[in-house]
């Protein structure tokens, strides 16, 4: 199967986004923002139809995108302090305003599909290329403002007591989500990409450990679920967003019984 | 250590204020208490010292080089948040840019949390968490300690112990601690100062003339 050149283009992308979603997802699940992740995945189709649109790169056409959506929710954060479930509205709207007007406008030279529900077929050397100066640069970022994203998702107040600067921060972690979506797309698609940002780290909360451990057993997690998803739907010949997001719930149903079962277990022994 | 003139604020910008033309001046080594019924706008006092906010009129200075922020337990800590006593601890060192390590292990040795590092601060009792984010506090030895109701789901023997190291502090290393308090009679025993917040104004009073003009009555609700 890896013989195939596709194929192995598919994987290595699969590869940095199982890492670079669940470090960019265990912030916005602990932060509450999981449904951001769902409307910055909308707003990425928006940047893959203008870049389409003007025959450039969708991945780099997502991202900026993304990232100015991100940007916008951040800035609008102050205007909306009580109702900021109205600004991911907002900036839905935006997002699927500008992609349905571009697709049903006939100006794209090429199908958005593949996008909304991924595809392996359609990675090209080009996207891997664009895939890997985005997970390398982002994870570096987050590894050089890990302590601050840290304390900023634990105890705000904290963090600017001790000089962290939390709106700049802010800012530079939408850019990383913005990242991380537009590397994804590709392969999970518009519609999974959410449940590729939270539910890793939803599974890797059920273990309850530290945040370090959480991190990395989120990007295990991500890795069973993106890796399994990405095989298995070859060979059934479905697409890989939709057969993902059904293993990262069987898995994180998984965990849960699993969790289950050992306390009872323990329960029964100490009894 | 800190200084208001004039000090009026509200969220909108417009009357009715919160806080109301305060003068004041907390001078070095003060154990300062500040009470007050809910709502009078005694978080806001603490917001405003700690720049959260930005005063509507007039100003507030504070001369301290460094400042510890003990913020209300239930805030940070009863979300189920996983993180570990250390990692909360170590990721503030980084912050702070100290490099020892070592700054990490004496900051629970000092509220005798050693044998706690590896737990998840969700797991701890409240007295525990509270002794945690006090640790967190001195680890950049502050010459000002801010708290913001520290009693708040603590059990009785951890009250004593939080308010007798918090004293300690004050009297043997000088910190200057200013404590929003709901727990009279812990600000009143511990304090050297009693600020009283209400309609907007505040006064200063001694812990022993706010016991004889308040206590009676707060027993009385009691």
């Amino acid at each position: 199967m890896l013989s195939y050149g596709f194929m192995q283009n598919a994987f290595f992308v699969s590869l940095f986004i199982s890492v670079l979603c669940p470090c960019i997802g265990v912030f916005l699940v602990l932060r509450r923002y999981s449904m951001i992740g769902d409307t910055l995945s909308h707003a990425s189709l928006a940047g893959i139809t203008i870049g389409l649109m003007y025959e450039q790169n969708p991945v780099l056409g997502a991202f900026i995108f993304t990232a100015i959506c991100g940007a916008l929710i951040e800035f609008l954060r102050k205007y909306f302090k009580k109702y900021t479930d109205l600004i991911l509205s907002i900036v839905l709207a935006l997002s699927v305003g500008t992609a349905i007007t571009i697709i049903s406008s006939g100006r794209l030279h090429t199908s958005a599909d593949s996008f909304m529900f991924g595809s392996i077929l359609t990675v090209t050397k080009t996207d891997m290329v664009m895939v890997m100066i985005l997970s390398v640069i982002s994870v570096l970022t987050l590894i050089f403002l890990y302590h601050q994203m840290v304390y900023i998702a634990y105890d705000e107040e904290a963090a600017r007591v001790a000089g962290v600067k939390v709106g700049l921060i802010n800012y530079v972690f939408f850019v990383l989500v913005a990242s991380a979506i537009s590397v994804s797309i590709r392969i999970v698609g518009v519609l999974v990409l959410s449940s590729m940002i939270a539910l890793p780290v939803a599974t890797a909360l059920q273990l309850e450990k530290g945040f370090m451990k959480t991190l990395i057993f989120s990007i295990v997690f991500s890795m069973i679920d993106i890796m399994s998803g990405l095989f298995i739907s070859y060979y059934l010949n479905v697409a890989p967003g939709g057969f993902t997001a059904l293993v990262s719930v069987f898995v994180l149903v998984m965990v849960m019984v699993g969790k289950k079962v050992y306390s009872s277990a323990k329960a029964v022994s100490k009894a | 250590m800190i200084k208001a003139e004039n000090l009026t604020f509200s969220y909108n910008g417009s009357p009715p204020f919160v806080l109301n033309g305060i003068d004041l001046e907390i001078k070095d080594g003060e154990y300062v208490s500040v009470v007050g019924d809910n709502g009078c706008g005694k978080s806001t006092f603490l917001k405003l010292i700690l720049k959260f906010l930005k005063p509507t009129h007039g100003s507030i200075v504070t001369g301290a080089a460094k400042i510890g922020y003990v913020p209300q337990k239930s805030d940070s800590t009863g979300s189920g948040f996983p993180i570990t006593v250390y990692e909360m601890l170590n990721s503030y060192r980084k912050l702070l840019k100290i490099k020892d390590k070592r700054v990490v292990s004496e900051s629970l040795r000092q509220v005798g949390l050693s044998d706690f590092s590896r737990s998840l601060m969700g797991n701890l009792s409240g007295g525990q968490a509270q002794k945690a984010l006090i640790a967190r506090a001195l680890m950049g030895n502050p010459d000002l300690l801010i708290l913001d109701e520290p009693s708040a789901g603590v059990d009785i023997d951890s009250q004593r112990e939080i308010y007798a190291f918090l004293k300690k502090l004050n009297t043997e290393q000088g910190i200057t601690i200013v404590s929003v308090e709901h727990n009279l009679a812990a600000a009143i025993s511990n304090s050297t100062t009693i600020y009283h917040l209400h309609g907007g104004q505040g006064h200063f009073c001694t812990p022993q003339k706010y016991s004889e003009e308040n206590l009676g009555e707060e027993d009385h609700h009691a």
